[in-house]
């Protein structure tokens, strides 16, 4: 595998499958900021051949799957010609509507991979009124860089690291140097957070968690409020959830928040799947 | 026949992509919405974009994506 030491690089990469493909396939939607990122920390490095890119993102401790085919059977035929992919630990993610992915979810299913875990995006207008009550007098406030180690600790203890495209330290430290994390301390300690990223008239609500010490004080409440309190010149918010968490679900939709019909399907290599479907 | 904003509009009926020079940057438009513009102006115009084309410089505002109309034949 070769690391892409450019932006410039990667794109180049895709645009030789493109280049006189009569269609084209992909789960690489890099936001431009990110994609710089990935290269500067060296954690993407890709492998060409006939007709499809593969990209690998190293991510905690394994490797995220990106590719970009002429056709789902070209990505088929490529996958198959990548050596030890079966043995290595590795997460695609392909999102698209609620339907079956059809030709491309067989390819990966043929290359070994299997379905993990599945993630519903919910939306919400910017002008909703809110419902939800509780959690008013509780202090909200931005983030530190002092909290950056908590809120790593908060995160990697509650979200799958698989699933749900948990932050490094870095990130998060921008995140915080760019006020894109709210908190609640209680009794000296990181209650609970709230980490989103806000571009024009559009925001994602990240991750939204009450440390377990804190739950049913309305610690949450006071996060989602302040938050969209906040965010007065957003027009849409949007999350990603566990399509089968019910509770996060039904706590989302109390805040407006409804399924946009957009899913993720997050398949994981063998030595995944079988870490976590003992 | 549609307009570029009609569409735009359909896919994203709450924001007013007239007043915006850069739907990324201003939030409007990620990916994904991309691929189902894609999707809709291929199907409207009775066009088949080029995998090539299908980059963010031509989804940036509603002139981009009209000279890529014009690249395709169609006159928007």
């Amino acid at each position: 595998m070769t690391p892409f030491r450019t932006v410039a690089g990667v794109f180049a990469a895709i645009q030789t499958v493109k280049a006189g493909a009569a269609g084209f396939c992909t789960n690489f939607f890099p936001d431009g900021q990110k994609l710089q990122d990935w290269v500067e920390r060296n954690e993407l490095h890709g492998e060409s051949c006939a007709g499809a890119l593969f990209l690998f993102r190293r991510d905690h401790d394994f490797s995220r799957l990106y590719f970009c085919a002429a056709s789902p059977a070209a990505l088929r035929a490529g996958i198959a010609t990548l050596a030890g992919l079966r043995n290595e630990r590795i997460v695609v993610d392909l999102v698209g509507k609620e339907s079956a992915p059809g030709e491309i979810f067989l390819a990966l299913e043929a290359a070994g991979f299997r379905r993990y875990q599945q993630l519903c995006r919910m939306a919400r207008p910017g002008q909703s009124a809110l419902q939800a009550a509780g959690g008013a007098e509780l202090p909200v406030t931005l983030a530190g860089h002092a909290d950056v180690p908590a809120i790593l600790a908060l995160l990697e203890g509650a979200f799958d690291r698989y699933a749900e495209q948990l932050p490094l330290t870095a990130e998060i430290e921008n995140a915080v140097a760019s006020g894109q994390i709210f908190v609640v301390r209680l009794e000296g300690v990181l209650a609970g957070l709230l980490f989103f990223e806000t571009q024009g008239v559009t925001s994602i609500l990240r991750y939204w968690l009450v440390a377990e010490a804190f739950r049913a004080r309305h610690v949450g409440a006071a996060l989602m409020r302040h938050y969209l309190a906040t965010q007065s010149t957003v027009r849409r918010f949007l999350l990603w959830v566990i399509a089968s968490n019910d509770n996060a679900v039904q706590k989302y939709r109390r805040y407006g928040f409804v399924p946009d019909g957009l899913v993720d399907h997050v398949l994981a290599s063998e030595p995944i799947y079988n870490e976590n479907h003992r | 026949m549609k307009t570029i904003a009609d569409i735009l509009k359909e896919i994203r009926p709450e924001f007013d992509f007239t007043t915006s020079t850069d739907f990324k940057a201003d939030g409007m438009l990620d990916s994904f919405d991309m691929v189902t513009l894609v999707a809709t102006l291929d199907k409207t115009y009775g066009i088949s974009i080029s995998g090539a084309d299908i980059v963010p410089e031509n989804f940036q505002n509603l002139e981009t994506i009209a000279a890529l109309l014009r690249k395709n034949g169609v006159q928007p």
